[in-house]
């Protein structure tokens, strides 16, 4: 008699517990297809740290193509607009050792300028710019609006009389970062006195 | 009344007002030539609309707003205008003052529209510091209900006396002043908070109430305790409400103006003579005269701290504003401004420089004197880290600034040098955020436009294919069946994609229809050429599909 309860007890747990197994399962199974996203959200997370100058610099057309061959485990060292920053940013981010920037950091933030008076109007840099910053037409002067561009360089060697420069970007005075040198923290028995302060 | 409701924190510094608020208000000397800057406000500086030798009369409008958030700047002598350059307009005299007013208005019988026009033309802007400009402040009608109107008189910074100088002088003006500004705004009550150590001010308001109408006026005595006069901290101590975080006093339904600001309101409307003048504290031990000063705006401080005694070998440094939240000026070849209200000439006994900063001990002081009961010292270590997740995490931005932690601070640490400089580099970060994702939709739109060209290209390609010879090749055709599966799923995507897109743009310029949406039709536009890159497609595959199964 008790054997029999043992049986029917454990058996009824089995079904029980395979039961909830596979309802689980199916439900799971629905949602994953029901609530299926295209887009990777860490590759989102991990373009939203680029700077999205869209140089190519990485050896990647554009900032998110780069963003999915990080995800895909490619080095996080080959933005040089990003600089150390993002770097670092993108180690916090996944999880990985931070690298030396593989290249030449940026110091100044660059904007493209056209001499318009050399310009050709050959529409090759038009055709260069990642971000449509480059308005102008065929045998027309061609300019570069300020505010899109990236400073990306990618206009600069298609240009067949080299009438592009790199110039320093102009910060409006509201940008204006102070410039501040922290003492550093001195135990104060190691301090001298300072002069002409009794 | 007494006042139940306190804020937190607070220090009470030596108030050292004594030495400015003896002598009268009286008239500064005319100045032989102003140097007038484009910004004296906050938002975008003004455009030039003279041109070298020009003749302006006091009151000429000089520079036009810009934008959004601006402010008229006008002529504060007559004379010629000598030099215009980037950032400032210089004006010599002819020593006429000759002026050029606008009518006068009834503020009781014309619109209030007419009000607002007029602040707006007479660049007006808040002369407590932060120099917002008036009439933009009056248009938060718009968006928010206001019951009360605030006078904030409390000046609780040492050294400043400004205010209590104006409300002597001129109490009834500025009651009428806060008449018009509660008629814009539309606020029920008028309620002025000031210190108790303004004994003649606060006489002066009493007559003053008495006759003021039509809203009644409360005025209300508050004890002496730095920093009172912060706009969160006066509202939480007058009327017990809280400013939410990040929040503006407007959020609670209370609209906060300096004395200044509604005096110089009255003086707009009532005399039509616009923001070209403004009263400045003339203080500290190295002048002879001390005493609060009728200046014109651009006049340069050197002159006006010579003409008040200034002894230059005691002179250690010139700040403008006050001790706590002022700064030093690194040369005194700089003009007066709308936000200039206080300068103090300071002798090196008077205000000695700081003892150089020692590690922080985590005492605690800093916690117990912040009125916005943040925690400097975490705030400290994070600044000095460069933690900004962590900063924001403990409210930076809540941070008025006001020294009261570095005041008390046993280490001498300059903690809001610490703070002001992590905020500016947030704020530029956050630019520089809006730039990067500005340049993505840019870079997504170019994107998805190349690929709609070159789908419509290969269309015509396969169109002009399909005409020279009748019958693709079987084999062409069965991945054509492959793809049109596929091609359907990404055509279904696209549509959805850029519904998202409308609907996302249609809620946020419901929400908000002032804020820009650029980014957003940009991405509206990307979705749909997505779309149509699809469609092309789509049709295209759909046309071979019947070639297929004809033969």
């Amino acid at each position: 008699m008790s054997n029999t309860f043992d049986a029917i007890s454990m058996l009824s747990a089995v079904a029980v517990l395979t039961g909830l197994g596979l309802g689980f399962g199916a439900l799971l199974g629905v949602v994953s297809e029901r609530f299926k996203r295209e887009d990777n959200p860490l590759v989102e997370q991990i373009d939203a740290l680029l700077p999205q100058t869209q140089c190519g610099q990485c050896g990647y057309p554009g900032c998110r193509p780069y963003a999915e061959a990080i995800n895909q485990g490619d080095a996080l060292n080959k933005c040089p607009p990003g600089g150390e920053s993002t770097i670092h940013a993108l180690a916090d981010l996944l999880g990985r050792e931070p690298e030396p920037l593989d290249g030449e950091a940026q110091s100044v933030a660059k904007v493209a300028f056209i001499r318009e008076e050399e310009c050709i109007g050959c529409t090759k840099c038009i055709q260069a710019c990642p971000v449509d910053a480059i308005i102008g037409a065929a045998k027309l002067m061609h300019t570069v609006i300020e505010d899109e561009c990236t400073g990306c360089d990618l206009c600069l060697d298609p240009c067949p009389v080299d009438c592009i420069d790199m110039l320093p970007r102009t910060a409006p005075l509201t940008q204006w970062q102070p410039v501040t040198a922290h003492s550093s923290n001195m135990i104060a028995s190691d301090r001298q006195p300072a002069p002409g302060v009794s | 009344m007494s006042n139940a409701f306190d804020f937190p924190g607070g220090i009470h510094p030596p108030e050292r007002k004594q030495r400015s608020n003896q002598a009268a208000l009286i008239n500064a000397p005319l100045p032989g030539r102003v140097t007038l800057p484009l910004q004296q406000h906050s938002g975008q500086p003004a455009t030039p609309c003279v041109a070298p030798g020009d003749t302006v009369k006091v009151g000429s409008v000089i520079a036009k707003r810009e934008g959004m958030i601006s402010s008229n700047l006008h002529a504060s002598i007559s004379g010629t205008v000598s030099e215009i350059n980037a950032t400032q307009i210089i004006i010599d005299s002819d020593g006429q003052d000759e002026w050029l007013r606008l009518p006068s208005l009834d503020w009781q019988r014309v619109e209030p529209n007419a009000l607002l026009e007029r602040l707006n033309e007479s660049g007006i802007v808040g002369l407590g510091g932060a120099g917002f400009p008036t009439h933009i402040k009056a248009r938060v009608v718009e968006q928010h209900d206001i019951h009360t109107l605030l006078i904030n008189a409390a000046e609780c910074e040492p050294y400043i006396t400004a205010d209590d100088i104006t409300l002597r002088h001129y109490a009834n003006d500025v009651l009428e002043g806060a008449q018009i500004s509660a008629k814009l705004c539309g606020a029920q009550h008028i309620v002025i908070g000031i210190e108790d150590n303004k004994p003649e001010a606060i006489e002066a308001l009493r007559q003053a109430i008495q006759n003021s109408h039509p809203i009644t006026v409360e005025l209300k005595v508050i004890s002496t305790r730095y920093p009172s006069g912060g706009e969160h901290q006066l509202i939480k101590k007058l009327l017990d409400l809280t400013v939410p975080s990040g929040g503006l006093p407007a959020d609670v339904g209370v609209l906060c103006h300096n004395p200044g600001t509604l005096l110089a309101i009255l003086h707009a409307v009532r005399d039509g003579q616009p923001l070209v003048s403004r009263v400045v504290t003339l203080t500290g031990e190295a002048i002879s005269q001390p005493g609060n000063r009728w200046v014109r705006l651009g006049t340069s401080v050197k002159a006006l701290l010579e003409q008040a005694g200034l002894n230059q070998p005691m002179l250690n440094q010139v700040i403008q504003g006050g001790p706590m939240m002022g700064a030093p000026l690194l040369t005194l070849d700089t003009p007066v401004t709308k936000l200039t209200n206080c300068l103090i000439a300071a002798t090196i006994v008077e205000l000695p420089p700081a003892p150089e900063e020692s590690p922080c001990i985590r005492c605690g002081e800093c916690e117990s004197v912040c009125p916005v009961s943040l925690l400097p010292q975490q705030l400290h270590w994070y600044a000095r880290a460069n933690d900004d997740a962590k900063m924001a995490h403990y409210h930076l931005f809540d941070c008025i600034e006001c020294g009261a932690c570095s005041y008390v601070c046993p280490s001498h640490i300059p903690l809001v040098d610490d703070y002001r400089e992590a905020k500016s580099r947030i704020r530029l970060q956050r630019i520089e955020t809006v730039k990067a994702e500005h340049a993505k939709h840019r870079f997504e739109f170019r994107q998805a436009r190349l690929a709609r060209e070159e789908a419509e290209k290969q269309a015509r390609k396969e169109a002009r294919k399909s005409q020279q010879r009748q019958t693709p090749t079987s084999a062409a055709a069965s991945s054509e069946k492959v793809d049109l599966r596929g091609l359907r799923i990404a055509h279904a995507a696209a549509k959805a994609s850029v519904k998202k897109a409308e609907k996302t743009l249609a809620r946020v310029a419901q929400e908000d229809p002032k804020q820009p949406l650029d980014d957003l039709e940009m991405q509206l536009a990307t979705a749909q050429e997505n779309l149509r890159a699809t469609e092309v497609q789509l049709t295209q595959a759909r046309e071979q599909q019947p070639s297929k199964e004809s033969p």
